[in-house]
């Protein structure tokens, strides 16, 4: 691991409210190599939600660098911003942000939309995902007809569609009960563990937030320096029931099949 | 709903276009028609420069064109025989003039039909003789050297010399009498057969016959009520006229020469009416314009305000589109081709709309066609009949052709595309970060 996949260099954001000057950001400097699995923990309001939109080219910094696979994107003009949007990010977010009237299917294929992919690759490609994040049963359900956790696992899918460079996650288990969490993260670690996914993932739930690689935590607009080692990279576990090594990512123990 | 009114005011846009075209075409017929029944008077006015006619009843002239005015039964009127010899000796500078003088017989049947006719001027029921019966003078000279028998027998044979009890019938009779050729047939309740069968124009329900047995079945002994006097030139014929005139004034006399007249009188009609009808169809045409910019501008907006609250109600979803690395053209061009696609329904609408109510729409908002001046018109049924002379024919009061309906598409298409152009716009600059917090 050493090749920086993102790059902030002294990050600043500064919104303007009626007068008042609120500075969302500052100084960050934040490094991410490929294949590691980032969580960024902090309280509402601590400027993370603005930190990830920013690292997702949504937003602009008001000043410092952002680079993004080697490019600096912050002097990109906006009208080449989608394509960095498309290929080399993928979002996740709180709310899914599933398109209601499409099928999960059709919601995988949805950003491979226009890049010249035929429609049989595009297909090919989005039933992978869906086996990938374990819905293969299930491509042709509407949204509705999904548990916020399959809707979840529809969106990640989503955000995988065009190998994006990294993977930005706004508390993806933001909407999801105490059970289905911790699977969603799982899959993320294992995602990061199997395809070397790299992840981004801002959360305020410490227990989530612990299952990255590792943990940084954001507070008033500033990266402090306090880094915790997340459970991933720990790496291996050790089951208590049969005693053998298993990985972090696993919800169940492959050799025993006891819940972890 | 909004794809209701849409199809609406499309309905209107192939309507309208719809209905001036019918109008056009309507005219068009007519004028042709006009100009055919012209020429062919013509011909037959150049046939006949020796022929003075004399009736007992007006003419049928210029009035015949006022459609409509000619119907019911008349009063009929007869003259004595001998007439025909008081005319055929008259003397011109002491020079015989006349050639010859063929004496007719024409009375209306007892039985009447009724009718109901639509006519330019509103549909009305009128009750007229069932048919016409004329006697010719079946003598072999006179049937060979003069058009007194009509000439265009459909079926069975024309009437010849000395033929007693036997009838010619038109072809439009064939079914009052439901008979054919061979019948026997009752006229003023006596036995006839039907030795031939004809087709004219000029004559419609006609039955030719004897002049002989004319008289005796309708009690007219030796009465006429036509004849045909032939000068012996042309340059005697007024004279000759105006001779008849002071002998019989009871009698309505024509010359080559008035029914000259007579069709120059017609053709004045004849181009007054056009003209009216072309002054008629450039108003129609103008109000056309403004109808369909109306219902092109309506279309456009409707499409706008749909499209404008889609976007409105679907900012999130853009939102999503854009986090996940949607350009705004993408955007746009979605919205675009929706808008086209809602153009699109309400024109397959409109269209369906306009196939059934183009000819209520089209007599809602057209001026109605003015055929004859002054405060008649064109009554616009779904057919019109013109009777009599002119012909019958029906005519669709809207023509909608495949091509109007394709251009209506397009039109709709384009009108949609335009319509949703700013909305789409719009949607294109929505901030995605604001679009995904956007409830």
């Amino acid at each position: 691991m050493s090749e920086l996949v993102l790059e902030t260099e002294k990050l600043e954001k500064i919104y303007k409210l009626g007068g008042r000057t609120i500075r969302a950001l500052s100084d960050i400097n934040l490094k991410v190599e490929k294949g590691d699995f980032v969580s960024i923990m902090g309280p509402s309001g601590s400027g993370k939600t603005t930190l990830l939109n920013i690292l997702g080219c949504l937003d602009r910094p008001t000043s410092g660098k952002v680079i993004l696979d080697g490019v600096d994107v912050t002097a990109l003009p906006e009208k080449e911003l989608y394509k960095i949007r498309r290929y080399k990010v993928g979002f996740i977010f709180q709310t899914f942000n599933l398109l209601p009237y499409l099928s999960a299917l059709e919601n995988v294929e949805l950003p491979m939309e226009g890049t010249g992919k035929s429609k049989r690759e595009m297909r090919e490609r989005a039933r992978e995902l869906l086996k990938l994040v374990g819905l293969a049963e299930r491509e042709d359900h509407k949204p509705f007809k999904l548990s916020a956790g399959e809707q979840q696992r529809v969106a990640i899918a989503r955000a995988l569609a065009n190998n994006p460079s990294i993977v930005l996650a706004d508390e993806p288990t933001g909407n999801l009960d105490a059970k289905t969490k911790y699977e969603i993260v799982k899959l993320l670690g294992k995602l990061n563990a199997e395809q070397g996914t790299t992840i981004v993932m801002v959360t305020h739930d410490s227990a989530i937030a612990s299952h990255a690689r590792r943990v940084l935590f954001l507070s008033d607009g500033k990266l402090l320096q306090k880094e915790k080692m997340g459970l991933l990279a720990k790496e291996k576990f050790v089951c208590p029931a049969c005693g053998k090594e298993v990985q972090a990512y696993h919800t169940f123990c492959p050799h025993c099949g006891r819940k972890l | 709903m909004v794809v209701i009114a849409l199809g609406f005011s499309i309905a209107i846009m192939v309507a309208i276009p719809a209905g001036v075209t019918a109008n056009q075409q309507a005219i068009q017929w007519i004028s042709e028609n006009f100009k055919n029944t012209i020429t062919a008077m013509q011909q037959e006015i150049n046939k006949t420069a020796t022929l003075i006619e004399c009736t007992t009843t007006p003419s049928r002239g210029v009035e015949t064109f006022r459609l409509g005015r000619f119907f019911g039964r008349m009063n009929e009127t007869f003259v004595d025989e001998t007439v025909c010899n008081a005319i055929r000796s008259i003397n011109i500078s002491g020079v015989s003039a006349v050639k010859d003088v063929i004496p007719f017989l024409v009375k209306s049947s007892m039985e009447n039909i009724s009718e109901t006719i639509v006519t330019p001027f509103g549909s009305r029921t009128i009750y007229r003789p069932a048919y016409t019966i004329i006697g010719v003078c079946l003598n072999a000279t006179i049937i060979a050297n003069y058009p007194i028998l009509p000439t265009n027998i459909t079926a069975g044979e024309n009437l010849s010399e000395g033929d007693s009890g036997y009838v010619l019938i038109s072809s439009n009779l064939t079914d009052y009498f439901q008979a054919t050729i061979g019948d026997t047939i009752e006229i003023y309740g006596q036995p006839f057969i039907v030795k031939g069968i004809f087709e004219s124009a000029s004559r419609p329900r006609t039955v030719y016959m004897n002049i002989s047995d004319a008289q005796r079945v309708t009690g007219l002994a030796g009465k006429i009520s036509m004849l045909y006097v032939y000068v012996s030139d042309v340059s005697l014929a007024t004279q000759v006229a105006d001779v008849i005139k002071t002998m019989y004034p009871e009698l309505y006399v024509t010359t080559y020469q008035d029914r000259l007249a007579n069709l120059q009188r017609m053709q004045e009609m004849y181009t007054q009416t056009l003209s009216n009808a072309e002054s008629s169809i450039a108003q129609a045409q103008a109000t056309a314009t403004q109808i369909i910019i109306v219902a092109v501008a309506a279309a456009a907006l409707i499409v706008f305000f749909v499209m404008l609250y889609s976007v409105r109600e679907r900012t999130r979803e853009i939102g999503i589109l854009k986090a996940i690395g949607f350009s705004n053209w993408n955007v746009m061009s979605q919205f675009m081709i929706e808008g086209m696609l809602i153009g699109l329904i309400g024109g397959v609408t409109g269209v369906l709309i306009g196939s059934i109510a183009a000819p209520f729409f089209s007599s809602f908002l057209l001026p109605q066609l003015n055929l004859f001046g002054g405060t008649q018109r064109l009554q616009r049924p779904f057919q019109t009949q013109y009777p009599s002379i002119i012909g019958t024919q029906s005519y669709s009061t809207v023509a909608l052709t495949p091509q109007l309906i394709l251009l209506t598409l397009c039109a709709a298409a384009i009108l949609g595309a335009l319509g949703s152009l700013y909305p789409a716009w719009r949607a294109s600059k929505i901030s995605p970060i604001e679009a995904l917090r956007y409830e």
